[in-house]
């Protein structure tokens, strides 16, 4: 998500606000709590879509949210994924959870979409009647999916995946192959986009 | 009559062991995508600590499982794997559905089968792809339950 369509979006609340003039002070006020709750997640994605941060070569660092083998970390927390030194290092809910580049088995990157509007927002659309909430499930967005494979101290086999905005995967995969991380996708990069 | 056959009452009889050993998805010839092959490994290693019916639950390759004397151990292999499309389901309700087959066996500590199913893990409407890694491990940790 980039700025311009976040004005698009702020220019259709507007939009939404001049109709509202001519609507009963009770419909403006649904109309206002069912825009704020629609565009809640725009703004989020927004937030997220941060470009990898890249300072001397060193630091790496996005926003994502981990999907499933955070070990302390609880699957879908949202948190900062970055690579620290020679370790992809990810940091939520107080935690933090370092895995060095040379005990990484396998790192591969792919694509999937993902919904703009999740939680509350979603539960309340699906309740249009006729088919109407069908409409909302148009607003899904591509996001990069990054998969890394490591063993830890033990030798136990560890797998996690992340979710990230499109096209910050590919920088991390290739940083930490860098840094002595095996991996067994080619070196094209990203697999073909899926519908 | 009012006797259990012997058959019978051993499929009644529960196993007993302290730790159970996760192995490794392997995907067979199926097309798994990586992401989906580690959902399904950590979400059955989640599925099964749940259970409470081990002692440990090990990781595959763990050292610390070498020399445990009742150690049981999780197969997996992919048998098929159809990747749908979330938006598709949101919008049809009828097409787009992500659903894998897994065959998962379960050895003793000499390799004797004491679980040897094929199970299917769907997401048939709402929820993102990888819930059919979460739908199948729910049902692993079942017939853990069943077994154990």
């Amino acid at each position: 998500m980039n700025i311009q369509n976040l004005k698009v979006d702020l220019a259709a609340t507007t939009d939404l606000c001049r109709a509202g003039r001519h609507l009963g002070a009770r419909r403006l006020s649904l109309l206002v709590v069912n825009a704020s709750l629609m565009l809640s997640p725009v703004l989020a994605h927004a937030q997220a879509a941060d470009i990898p941060r890249v300072a001397g070569g060193e630091v790496l660092q996005v926003q994502v949210q981990l999907i499933v083998g955070g070990q302390s970390i609880k699957n879908n927390s949202k948190g900062t994924l970055s690579v620290v030194g020679s370790s992809l290092q990810l940091e939520a809910d107080g935690k933090k959870v370092l895995v060095d580049a040379s005990s990484i088995l396998d790192i591969s990157t792919d694509k999937d979409s993902r919904q703009d509007i999740t939680g509350a927002a979603h539960l309340a659309a699906e309740a249009i009647p006729y088919g109407g909430s069908r409409v909302l499930s148009l607003f899904s967005h591509q996001i990069d999916v990054l998969t890394v494979e490591f063993r830890d101290t033990n030798a136990a086999y560890h797998g996690a995946v992340f979710a990230m905005a499109k096209g910050n995967a590919a920088p991390f995969r290739k940083q930490l192959v860098a840094l002595g991380a095996k991996t067994t996708a080619p070196p094209a990069g990203l697999a073909p986009e899926k519908k | 009559m009012g006797q259990q056959s012997s058959g019978e009452a051993k499929s009644l009889q529960k196993m007993s062991a302290s730790s159970i050993q996760i192995e490794a998805p392997d995907p067979g010839d199926v097309p798994l995508p990586p992401e989906f092959r580690i959902a399904v490994y950590e979400n059955l290693i989640l599925q099964i600590e749940k259970t409470g019916k081990f002692q440990h639950v090990y990781r595959s390759g763990d050292k610390n499982a070498a020399n445990v004397s009742d150690l049981v151990t999780l197969h997996t292999r992919a048998r098929a794997f159809t990747e749908g499309s979330q938006k598709k389901r949101e919008v049809t309700t009828v097409m787009g559905a992500t659903s894998l087959t897994v065959n998962v066996r379960i050895t003793d500590h000499v390799g004797q089968s004491i679980v040897d199913r094929d199970i299917k893990g769907k997401v048939v409407l709402m929820g993102e792809n990888l819930g059919a890694t979460y739908d199948f491990s729910k049902k692993v940790a079942k017939i853990v339950r069943d077994t154990f």
